[in-house]
């Protein structure tokens, strides 16, 4: 069949009606008939009398709580329509945050009556009825009307001898009408051979069609049924603020325990040896063991400049000094530190905030240090540029590729670590390489 | 005097060593040989403790409150469990923090064989072997800073702050652990005049007097925290 399509168009269109999509879009817009009918009747049972009757000053507690029902009630059925387009649509909305109810029973009302994603949930199903109702039938009759056409040959030889007898009468053999006015009237086998045409076009118009319908159900969905722009930032940063808490923490329990197995136990060591230096050493008067006075004030020595060596590490894990000079430099002396051979690309004309150049660095260091361990590179290209408002930090090597942020927590903590300024962190490593690594983040945080 | 002369006490005593910092368990190796202990095992986390234990029954135990794997508290666990099962091994728990709620859990059942100090104590070489010797005696040894962090957290504060500087002295080395004579020793005064003092802040702060000294320092302990 494809052979004889001319131009591509015709096989585009083709494909679009065979295509998974349009069987899926299809059957949402016919499965949400049911739902859609079904729940715009049950809110309009509560939505009419609560309005009624929080406009008549007798009923307005009931009215307001039959309100409250019904926005409610939009609220589930909304989640319906929402789930239903995620099963068939694959799209993904991100439905409101949960009701947060107030306290006290006037608070209790008050929340409920401004809960607005309740409200426009309701707005949805109220709009959603004509649509499902519309949509469903384009659906069916696109599709079962345009499969009917195709075949319509064989449905009229098969509809017996009887309709063909009366040919002669002038009444028509089939109404061929989709529409409730007008129609097609099928007499001859000529015309009846004619029809299937007609139920090509049809058929190749459907999933159009569909999509017309599918597409302003997105909009709505997106508008009525999301958490709503406002929110969903809010939701982002509320994210990125709870994983810049954990960073914190987790940097603060590091150090702790740096401190804890590092410096404080070689000191607790120090003080040992120096106190049983003075014992040796003896009170006045006493003879003296140099020997092993001498042994132990050495431990003592070795364990005070352990005890620097560490604090100086850990001092600069905190903040590397050498960031004072801006990140080339910093970049600069990593590169030149690194394992295996690292080149440095830098254009940052403007200097970044202090906590983007850290977590700047520490990505880089990070990066180059799992180069270094995990992808048998030969080499490493470190870029790093100023650009549009952003700082482009990349790291890429010529090794074995398979980096996984799922696997291990080296880059599903740098990936942590970027979003607490917004920032991005892309990853592409396939197996057999080469691995690049990309971090975007803002220029001020 | 001599060196030598200062440790008769420790002869051949038996000691199994938990700490996972290696530069802090040599020394602390060194340091107990050198004073005449036996030091059986040396090991750096909670299981091999237990397992040494079971193998040498040890008189004492010096556990580290954090070690591998979690770094948290598996020490005090493993201390906890070895009172349990072993009661006659006295655990002497090394920490380098101070924690009233450890301490609280340590003592939970007796004071009997228990200690709980600072690692820093160490640097005094010779009040820290007096502490271990004590509590590998079946005595008591808490740390000063448990003893000030009690007593400042006493809900308790008012009537303690009826006794007067010298029984407040009295009363902080009795809770961490020390004996009359010790105490007198310490505070450079006769033991006639500690005993009058502990009299009086038994009766001030209407206590019953206990005879054993680790009971005394439970008994303290539990005025302290209730």
């Amino acid at each position: 069949m494809e052979r004889y399509a001319p131009a591509p168009v015709l096989r585009a269109a083709l494909r679009a009606t065979v295509s998974r999509r349009a069987g899926s879009e299809a059957l949402y817009l016919v499965l949400g008939l049911p739902l859609g009918i079904a729940g715009f009747y049950l809110l309009i049972i509560l939505l009419v009398p609560g309005i009624l009757l929080t406009a008549s000053v007798v009923g307005t507690i009931a009215g307001l709580g039959l309100l409250i029902a019904a926005t409610q009630l939009g609220r589930m059925v909304g989640a319906g329509h929402r789930w239903l387009a995620a099963r068939c649509l694959g799209s993904q909305v991100t439905a409101p945050a949960p009701f947060r109810p107030g306290t006290g029973i006037i608070g209790r009302i008050d929340a409920r009556l401004r809960d607005g994603a309740a409200w426009r949930a309701t707005g949805y199903v109220l709009v959603k009825f004509p649509l499902a109702v519309l949509g469903c039938y384009v659906a069916l009759v696109a599709w079962i009307g345009g499969l009917f056409y195709l075949t319509y040959p064989a449905w009229w030889w098969l509809s017996g001898a009887a309709v063909r007898a009366d040919h002669g009468t002038g009444k028509p053999a089939v109404v061929m009408n989709p529409l409730p006015v007008g129609g097609l009237h099928v007499r001859t086998w000529p015309s009846a051979l004619a029809v299937p045409l007609l139920g090509a076009a049809v058929l190749l118009a459907a999933p159009w069609a569909v999509r017309l319908f599918v597409t302003a159900d997105r909009w709505l969905i997106r508008n009525l049924l999301g958490a709503g722009r406002l929110s969903e930032r809010v939701r982002e940063l509320e994210e990125s603020r709870a994983s810049a808490v954990d960073d914190s923490a987790a940097t603060l329990r590091r150090v702790e325990r740096d401190l804890h197995d590092g410096a404080q136990a070689r000191l607790v060591a120090l003080a040992m040896s120096l106190g049983m230096a003075k014992e040796k050493l003896g009170d006045d008067g006493e003879p003296v063991n140099v020997t092993r006075a001498r042994e132990l004030v050495d431990t003592a020595h070795r364990s005070a400049k352990e005890a620097l060596t560490e604090l100086r590490d850990l001092a600069r894990g905190i903040h590397p000094p050498v960031l004072d000079g801006g990140l080339p430099d910093a970049l600069a002396t990593l590169t030149a530190r690194s394992a295996v051979p690292a080149g440095l690309t830098a254009d940052i004309p403007a200097r970044p905030t202090a906590a983007i150049e850290t977590i700047a660095y520490f990505c880089a260091a990070e990066l180059l240090a799992n180069a270094a361990k995990h992808s048998a590179a030969s080499h490493v290209a470190v870029t790093a540029a100023a650009r549009n408002g952003a700082l482009l930090l990349s790291v890429s090597d010529d090794g074995i590729g398979g980096a996984d942020p799922d696997h291990g927590t080296g880059l599903a903590g740098l990936r942590q670590r970027v979003r607490t300024v917004d920032g991005r962190l892309d990853i592409s490593s396939p197996p057999g390489g080469p691995t690049v690594v990309t971090i975007e983040l803002p220029l001020s945080a | 005097m001599t060196g030598t002369d200062r440790r008769p006490a420790a002869a051949g005593l038996r000691v199994v060593i938990a700490e996972d910092a290696a530069v802090l368990r040599e020394g602390l190796v060194q340091l107990l040989a050198d004073r005449g202990y036996h030091v059986c095992a040396a090991v750096a986390d909670g299981d091999s403790l237990l397992a040494a234990v079971a193998e040498h029954r040890p008189a004492v135990t010096i556990v580290d409150v954090r070690m591998p794997p979690t770094y948290t508290d598996e020490g005090l666990r493993a201390a906890i469990r070895l009172r349990a099962e072993y009661p006659r091994t006295a655990v002497l728990v090394f920490s380098q923090y101070v924690e009233t709620r450890y301490a609280a859990r340590l003592l939970a059942d007796s004071a009997a064989g228990v200690g709980y100090l600072l690692k820093d104590r160490v640097a005094d070489v010779g009040e820290f072997t007096e502490a271990l010797a004590r509590v590998a005696a079946g005595g008591t040894a808490l740390d000063p800073e448990v003893v000030s962090q009690l007593l400042s957290a006493s809900r308790r504060a008012a009537s303690v702050s009826d006794l007067t500087g010298r029984e407040r002295e009295v009363l902080s080395l009795m809770a961490e652990g020390r004996s009359n004579a010790a105490i007198a020793a310490s505070l450079v005064v006769s033991a006639g005049a500690v005993e009058k003092h502990v009299a009086g802040i038994f009766a001030k702060l209407g206590l019953p007097q206990s005879e054993t000294d680790n009971r005394r320092v439970l008994a303290v302990l539990r005025y302290l925290g209730s």
